[in-house]
């Protein structure tokens, strides 16, 4: 088959099924059914049961992918709507954000090494509590697997949407500036929509906690490499 | 048809912004990601009110509602890979689920201990 004709099947199929996903998600609001998640189960059982390579999907999952850049350089309006909110709280978000970008990749990068991962595993693990386009993109810096930074990002959302209400009411973690920053920091784009369902504050709180953290990640992630490798 | 025109030129200066910031990554051998200098561009723009926050609304709240869309060809390589999770690499799991809860807990206790420290100096 021709490549573009090809190319154009896989982008199309991956976006049909976005779509039809990502409306049963909005249905029922179940957090196992995060269309990333779906999506991404649907479309390796068709690639394996139709015999197709990643390399040959890729031809049209690029153009899909290249979209990643451009949104996380729209991700500067929602924080701009919510300078307010970030200016009369400066304190406690630098605080919250500079301290979780930290812990959560020296954490991840101390206990990786502990269990003597290779150090391709180890740097693909190092920005998993960043938002997933910019996971991957540092991981691609710093020579670790992007996709596999991905998921390990997925599993961190998912490890903090599942246990953080627990571990939020244990340590008494109960204003909306905790929760939110708390999740955001920790599970991205998944705690963001747990933390909205305690209340559009923790929300927000943690959406602008989430981009944060991106980007004093960024600053974090090279040089704890610089330091450690 | 106007408001599709506008979020199309829109995304597309989204876009361009997105390549100046490769653009100086390149050049200046940064090793910041291109799309977060590109980022720190645009809310630059915006806070110092170079750039009015219309030009690029539209196109941005448009891009960013299919956020986890651009990255599920990424997560599909993951499919490569899974020899990775079969044994040790099992590990690597509960090492982010540990990792994710230690950060879940300094960033949140310190964030809500400084602000609760700031309201009481505020007197509140």
């Amino acid at each position: 088959m021709d490549v573009v004709l090809l190319s154009l099947l896989f982008a199309g199929m991956t976006i049909t099924a976005y779509l039809l996903l990502n409306s049963l998600y909005f249905k029922y609001r179940w957090t196992l059914l995060t269309p990333v998640l779906t999506t991404t189960t649907i479309i390796i059982i068709l690639l394996l049961l139709f015999d197709v390579s990643y390399e040959q999907y890729m031809l049209g999952g690029q153009w899909i992918g290249s979209f990643l850049g451009p949104a996380v350089v729209a991700l500067a309006v929602p924080l701009y709507k919510q300078r307010d909110l970030l200016i009369q709280n400066l304190w406690p978000v630098a605080l919250g954000v500079i301290s979780g970008a930290f812990v959560g990749m020296a954490s991840g990068l101390l206990l990786a090494k502990t269990f003597r991962f290779s150090e391709e595993l180890i740097l693909t693990v190092l920005p998993k509590s960043l938002t997933s386009p910019v996971a991957m993109q540092l991981a691609d810096g710093f020579g670790g697997i992007p996709s596999l930074a991905a998921v390990f990002v997925m599993v961190a959302g998912f490890s903090g949407v599942i246990f953080g209400s627990w571990l939020m009411k244990l340590l008494g973690i109960d204003s909306p500036i905790g929760r939110g920053i708390g999740l955001g920091s920790s599970a991205h784009g998944l705690g963001t929509a747990m933390a909205f369902e305690y209340g559009p504050e923790d929300g927000s709180m943690s959406s602008v906690a989430m981009t944060l953290c991106a980007v004093v990640g960024s600053f974090l992630g090279p040089a704890l490499v610089w330091l450690f490798f | 048809m106007m408001k599709f025109a506008i979020i199309f030129i829109q995304i597309i200066v989204l876009y361009g912004i997105y390549l100046i910031g490769e653009e100086i990554r390149t050049l200046f051998r940064l090793p910041l990601p291109g799309s977060i200098i590109g980022f720190l561009l645009l809310f630059t723009a915006l806070m110092l009110k170079i750039y009015p926050l219309r030009w690029i609304e539209s196109g941005a709240h448009f891009l960013l509602a299919f956020l986890s869309l651009y990255f599920i060809p990424a997560t599909v390589g993951a499919m490569e890979y899974g020899e990775v999770f079969t044994g040790k690499g099992v590990w690597l799991i509960a090492i982010v689920l540990v990792s994710t809860l230690i950060t879940m807990a300094v960033s949140g206790l310190l964030s809500q201990w400084a602000s609760r420290s700031a309201d009481q100096r505020r007197g509140s």
